[in-house]
This record gives C-alpha cells, sequence and structure tokens, in this order.
C-alpha cells in the first residue's frame, strides 16, 4: 500500500467550551486533490489550522509522509515550510511588494541570498501569471491578483501540500475565476492540494475526494459524481440545494422565484 | 501705581539674556531628545512583552513577562511624573548610596557671548531617566494599539511559511506597525517637551524654566519673560510635529 502523504486520524479540537472537531479523519495522497465542504462553524477552515498546527489539535494525529507532526518537540517551523496555506482573506504582507512577498520565506527560512529568491519567486509569480506585477504592493492589487499571490508565496517554498482555506470567498465574482484557474492549473500538473471551497465546479474538475463536514464530524465522503448523483444523507441534500440555489443555473433562480410569486 | 515700561523696552531687556535662553532651551531638547530615544526602545519592548510573552508560557521557569511590563506601565503612567522624578533624585540617599555621576559640560561660542552648558550631573541624568521610564510606558501603550492593528492574520501567514515566531514579528509585524504609530506617536513626542520641564522641580539643573526664572526676578518683567518660553515651545513643536508628518507620508506604503 501506498504511504499517504498525509494522514489525519481522529483529531479533536475545542476553543474553550466550543467543541469545533470531534474525531475527525482521513488522508490524502501524493498528487491528490481533496475538497472540504460543509456549511459555516462546521470546523472546515479548523481542520487546515490543525494540519499546519497554527492551532494544534488537542488529541488525535497528524503524520506527514509518515512522521508525526502533532508529536511534542517536532520543529514546527520546519512542517510549515512543507505545508503551504492560502487564507480567505490572502494575509499578504501590506509592507512588502509581491515579489517580496512571495521570497521572504526563501529567504528568512531557506536562507537563500537575494538573487537566487528573487529568481524562484519570479517563477512562482510566473506559475500564478503575475511576474509583471512583481513590483506592485498588495493594496495596488486587485483582490484576484491578491490571492494568486497569496498562492505563490505558498508556491515558492515547494511544499510537500498546499492547504487552500476557502481561497475565493471573499472575491467579486468576476475574480473568483482567474483564481480558480490557477488552481485547477496547479491540480493538473500534480500538486497535492487539500481545498475548502463551495466551489463545486472546481470540485468536479479536479478532486478525487469531496468531504462533507457538519458539526466538527465527517458526515459524507464520495466522489464528486457520488456527489451530485447520489448523496445519501438528508443534511448533505439539504445544504448542495442550498448551493445550487446560490451558484446553480439561472433557471432555477427563476423557478424558485416565480414559485415565490404564486406562494 | 508701579511703573511699567513699554512693551518693547520690555521685551529687549528680556531678550538681552538671550543667551540663558538659549542655553536652557538647549538643555531641555537635550533632555527631551534623550529620554524620547530611550523611552522608544523601553516602550517597543514593553509593547512585546506585553503583546506576545504570554506565548512562553508554558515553560514554568520564565516569569509572566506580559504581567509585569503591564505592572510597570500601569506604575508609570498611574502616578505624577513629578513623584517620580522626586522619588529618584532622592532614593540613593535614602539608601545612603553616593551617586557619582559623571559631570558633562559644554561651551561654545555664539555671536558676542561664550555659552557654557552642563550636559550631565546627577541631576540631570535623574531628569533623563525618570523622563525616559515615563515616556517609555506612554509610548508602550502606542506601539500595542499598531501593533494590535496590524492583526494576527499577517503573522499566520508569516508562520505559515515556517518563519518564526520572532521573525514573523520582526519582519512583518513591526515594519508596519512602526509605520502606523507614527500619527499617535507624535502625541507623545509633542507632549514630552512640556513634561520635560518639570525636571525644573529637582532643582540645579539650569533649563529653560530655570534659567527664565533668573532673567524675570532680573528685568521683573515675568509676564514677557514666560510669553517668550512659551513661544519657542511652540514653534519647536510644531516643528517636531511637521517632521513627523513628513516621516509619516515618505514612509507610506504605496496603494495604502
Amino acid at each position: 500500500m501506498v504511504e499517504p502523504l498525509l494522514r489525519i486520524s481522529d483529531v479533536w479540537k475545542s476553543y474553550d467550551d466550543l467543541q469545533v472537531l470531534k474525531g475527525v479523519s482521513f488522508e490524502l495522497l501524493e498528487r491528490d486533490v481533496k475538497v472540504i465542504f460543509g456549511p459555516s462553524g462546521s470546523g472546515k477552515s479548523t481542520l487546515l489550522r490543525c494540519i499546519n498546527m497554527l492551532n494544534p489539535p488537542d488529541k488525535g494525529e497528524i503524520y506527514l509522509r509518515g512522521s508525526s507532526i502533532t508529536a511534542p518537540k517536532v520543529d514546527l517551523n520546519a512542517i510549515r515550510t512543507r505545508i503551504g496555506m492560502v487564507f480567505q482573506h490572502f494575509n499578504l504582507f501590506a509592507h512588502l511588494k509581491a515579489i517580496d512577498n512571495v521570497s521572504i520565506g526563501l529567504r528568512r527560512v531557506k536562507g537563500l541570498h537575494k538573487k537566487e529568491a528573487y529568481k524562484k519567486a519570479l517563477e512562482a509569480l510566473n506559475v500564478v501569471k503575475l511576474a509583471k506585477w512583481a513590483d506592485h504592493y498588495p493594496a495596488q492589487l486587485s483582490g484576484g491578483q491578491q490571492q494568486r499571490v497569496g498562492i505563490a508565496r505558498a508556491l515558492a517554498m515547494e511544499p510537500d501540500v498546499i492547504l487552500f482555506d476557502e481561497p475565493t470567498s471573499a472575491l467579486d465574482p468576476e475574480l473568483i475565476g482567474e483564481v480558480l484557474q490557477v488552481m485547477l492549473d496547479l491540480a493538473k500538473a500534480g500538486t497535492t492540494m487539500l481545498v475548502v471551497t463551495h466551489e463545486m465546479g472546481f470540485a468536479r474538475a479536479v478532486a478525487s475526494e469531496l468531504i462533507f463536514i457538519d458539526e466538527g464530524v465527517i458526515i459524507e465522503r464520495g466522489t464528486p459524481e457520488h456527489f451530485s448523483v447520489s448523496p445519501k444523507s438528508e443534511r448533505v441534500k439539504q445544504f448542495l440545494r442550498k448551493l445550487d440555489v446560490l451558484y446553480g443555473s439561472h433557471e432555477k433562480l427563476l423557478d424558485i422565484s416565480e414559485e415565490e410569486e404564486k406562494g | 501705581m508701579i511703573f511699567q515700561a513699554n512693551p518693547i523696552e520690555q521685551l529687549l531687556a528680556v531678550l538681552g539674556y538671550w543667551d540663558r535662553l538659549l542655553s536652557g532651551f538647549l538643555l531641555t531638547m537635550w533632555m527631551y531628545i534623550w529620554a524620547l530615544l530611550i523611552g522608544f526602545f523601553i516602550g517597543l519592548f514593553l509593547a512585546l512583552l506585553r503583546q506576545y510573552a504570554h506565548y512562553s508560557k508554558r515553560w514554568w521557569f520564565i516569569p509572566p513577562l506580559d504581567k509585569i511590563a503591564t505592572v510597570y506601565i500601569e506604575i508609570f503612567r498611574g502616578t505624577p511624573l513629578i513623584a517620580q522624578l522626586f522619588f529618584f533624585f532622592f532614593l540613593p540617599n535614602a539608601l545612603n548610596i553616593s551617586p557619582d555621576i559623571m559631570v558633562l559640560k559644554t561651551s561654545f561660542n555664539f555671536l558676542d557671548r561664550e555659552i557654557t552648558l552642563k550636559l550631565l550631573d546627577y541631576p540631570i541624568f535623574v531628569g533623563i531617566l525618570v523622563l525616559s521610564l515615563n515616556s517609555g510606558a506612554y509610548q508602550a501603550e502606542y506601539f500595542r494599539g499598531s501593533i494590535i492593528s496590524v492583526g494576527t492574520g499577517q503573522l499566520e501567514a508569516a508562520q505559515s511559511i515556517g518563519m518564526s515566531r520572532l521573525s514573523s514579528i520582526r519582519h512583518v509585524v513591526l515594519p508596519q506597525a512602526l509605520r502606523r504609530v507614527i500619527p499617535s506617536w507624535s502625541n507623545e513626542a509633542a507632549y514630552l517637551p512640556k513634561y520635560t520641564v518639570l525636571v525644573y522641580f529637582i532643582g540645579g539643573v539650569e533649563e529653560i524654566f530655570s534659567q527664565a526664572d533668573f532673567i524675570q526676578h532680573k528685568t521683573f518683567f515675568p509676564l514677557t519673560t514666560y510669553i517668550i518660553v512659551a513661544i519657542m515651545f511652540i514653534i519647536t513643536i510644531t516643528l517636531i510635529s511637521k517632521l513627523l508628518d513628513v516621516i509619516h507620508k515618505r514612509t507610506r506604503i504605496p496603494g495604502l
């Protein structure tokens, strides 16, 4: 059997009295893309933050290439260079140009010289099609461009896996496409990705498995086809209907308004 | 009725002591600049402790540095500056220690007069020390406010690419916090010259108000004397505010 790149085993996490994760387990293989979705407050973001140990889990184990990262005395900084993270609100370093946002990790963590770091950073910016914008500050970029710089920043560290925490949900509808396109390209190029998103189109295109989480537990998991054809649990069906209303075709939106008028 | 000279005569009489006004003003500014500078580093250090030190509490042998910083800040903000000055001035005496502070003097010729300036002795040392400690407490809160305003998102992003907490603070949070703090920090820069004059009360420091006192006794024109001193302050503080404005604009992050 192939050793999974990432193995999450019975992860529990609470904030004060609030039990956010209640025993989540799954695996992610090399070059695999999995999508996590579910209602807000279900623990999706917390799960990602547990995986890169920004909020270490209370209970449970996480293995990266077979070695536990939740064990005591693990060098978390070293582990985090191998787990990239893309944030919902980009979290770019506001005082640094795009190129410096991408190269700061190479310089401060990997100890590369400025010239070398810039070369690699430019390559990463090229992947997200922003090489021309290298000298712009975050505030001079659109939301979509900022998020692509965020992706380049994670990419430049050459991590084993990249975690995406709702990367498009803070974006204007018109800017979502360019970010999803970059993510599609990355997935097709064989990047291992764990993506929290409600973009079902993206999920259908590249995800090997979808994981539905609600109230801190995995309710249902399966292929994109499984979810679009025959989801089992009532909670998932209900949620997918709502997504469909929001992101679905215009006819459906029209249907609803007509129904409302009749009612 | 008491004889009063006309305003022009009064002005000329007081300005006749311009060398004393100048040396007093220079000494006040000398203490001010040191206090602001030392207070800057004390303040930054305290703000970092107060904001970030509680993360190290998992090691039992490290005292709660954030709490200590908070107590320090509250003591220095909660007691009168004049009490702090007296406390440190009389402390060595109460402990039977004779303070041994190097005396530093400088003199230069300006126009037709020789101006002698004492830069350091025990009272001046106490003045700079106490003003620094006090200003540090106030500056700490300005810095803490601006550190908080940068937010945790960027700190987490820095850690997510493997930067250590310390390196993230140094390279991501501080460059932004120090830019953001300038407008509110200019408050402290504008307040401190006027706090500095309190050193007058520990006596033996020939700063601007002791010189003014001398001049008004010689000329019998207290109103004119103190108006001139006030004008010196308003010009200085306006210049300081302008300078900080310029620095704020120059260090602005493009697009923000």
